[in-house]
């Protein structure tokens, strides 16, 4: 097995503060103004080569499970190879790519629930295909539909 | 209890005949090409020079490939792993050694090498052979080599037999997702700097650290190598798992 100056990715899944300042919509004062302090679950990148360094100014393109064919952020790295997202509600296979002189990688989450839980890694992700048991049962229920038919027609022979 | 002959002939002829009907409608078309990027059509020209300063045209860029497969993978093939794929949808589209020239290319730089029709769906991975054609050469490279007044015509061969199990593509798009009635491709990439390294790279970079380089071919006329140890094979940017067959 050779592994040469692969690139690697890592997702952080991550807890933020987010500053969102309000005007305020009750009566008119001079200069009033409101400061909202949120948490947001955000994910961080970490784009490296396997020797360790970092994908310095790497091009990061993130997928959303609602279109996965087609970028739903586009960013660069700094010169850590990092980079801090906040993705949006959609559930499903989140997906992220880094690209850096020729080298590229692709690392996936999860965004599991609703509520925004967020776990990294490759084996997060539960099958969407149907799984053995499943396939078993859907053979069965088209022979049983066909026997079923068959029946149905011998039925009205007889 | 016991269906008559002619009723379970029936049931059987119905399954037989929905089945082909459902796939039919669910299916697309699936194209497999291969390039060898600017470097295999333009040539390691100044200042991408080999990485002891080579430029390096080529005539041709003959690989062979073998038991290409394009597969559905859920959860995603992880290349790092080495692991075997574990598909869910598989498509044969190389079953018997094909060989094609990396210079004479369409207008978008690839070679078409092989179309199927397939399932609709995600083709997150692909898996392929670099091996032995009829002339018993995985790759032979042909060209003219200059450097500080020295011009030598190249032949370089070799037959090393490689496996690959690569992930998803990547590159400017992300690519194959195939919908019923569509078409999307695959993309099967040799490096060729991982094989003469880049001087625009950091001499100490792992790449120009492990490739063979041009000096060590300077005698020009015909000459054989190994791709043993070096990572050529790519899908797009996306590197794969390279084993020895």
């Amino acid at each position: 097995m050779w592994r040469p100056c692969k690139p690697t990715l890592v997702l952080l899944p991550l807890v933020a503060v987010a500053l969102v300042a309000l005007a305020s919509p009750g009566p008119v004062l001079a200069h009033a103004a409101e400061v909202h302090l949120e948490t947001v679950r955000a994910v961080a990148v970490v784009a490296r080569y396997d020797t360790g360094a970092p994908m310095a100014g790497a091009q990061i393109t993130v997928y959303s499970p609602a279109n996965p064919a087609e970028p739903w952020l586009r960013a660069q790295a700094d010169a850590e190879g990092r980079l801090v997202f906040v993705p949006d509600a959609h559930v499903g296979r989140w997906s992220v790519q880094a690209r850096h002189a020729g080298h590229g990688a692709v690392a996936h989450l999860m965004r599991e629930e609703e509520d925004g839980t967020l776990a990294a890694g490759w084996q997060t992700a539960p099958a969407s295909g149907p799984d053995p048991l499943q396939k078993g049962l859907m053979a069965a229920s088209v022979i049983w539909g066909c026997i079923g038919t068959a029946l149905y027609f011998r039925r009205r022979n007889t | 209890m016991t269906l008559p002959r002619s009723l379970s002939r029936l049931a059987w002829t119905s399954v037989l005949l929905a089945l082909p009907a459902a796939t039919l409608a669910d299916t697309g078309t699936l194209t497999l090409f291969a390039d060898g990027e600017e470097l295999a059509t333009e040539g390691f020209v100044a200042p991408k020079l080999t990485r002891d300063g080579w430029e390096l045209r080529f005539d041709r860029i003959l690989i062979t490939l073998d038991q290409v497969t394009a597969h559905q993978t859920e959860p995603p093939y992880d290349a790092d792993s080495g692991a075997a794929i574990d598909a869910q949808v598989s498509v044969p589209l190389v079953t018997e050694p094909v060989t094609v020239d990396l210079v004479n290319v369409d207008d978008s730089g690839r070679v078409t090498v092989a179309t199927a029709t397939a399932p609709a769906g995600f083709y997150n991975a692909l898996s392929y052979d670099l091996r032995p054609g009829a002339d018993g050469a995985t790759m032979v490279l042909s060209g003219t080599a200059r450097r500080e007044g020295t011009e030598v015509a190249f032949t370089l061969s070799t037959d090393t037999a490689l496996r690959h199990r690569c992930g998803e593509f990547v590159g400017d798009e992300r690519k194959g997702f195939l919908t019923a009635g569509g078409e999307t491709s695959l993309d099967i990439t040799l490096h060729l700097d991982h094989l003469f390294g880049r001087a625009d790279q950091p001499a100490d970079d792992e790449m120009n650290q492990e490739a063979l380089g041009f000096d060590r071919f300077s005698a020009g006329g015909t000459q054989r190598f190994s791709l043993d140890g070096l990572h050529v094979g790519h899908v797009g940017e996306g590197h794969c798992h390279v084993e020895a067959l």
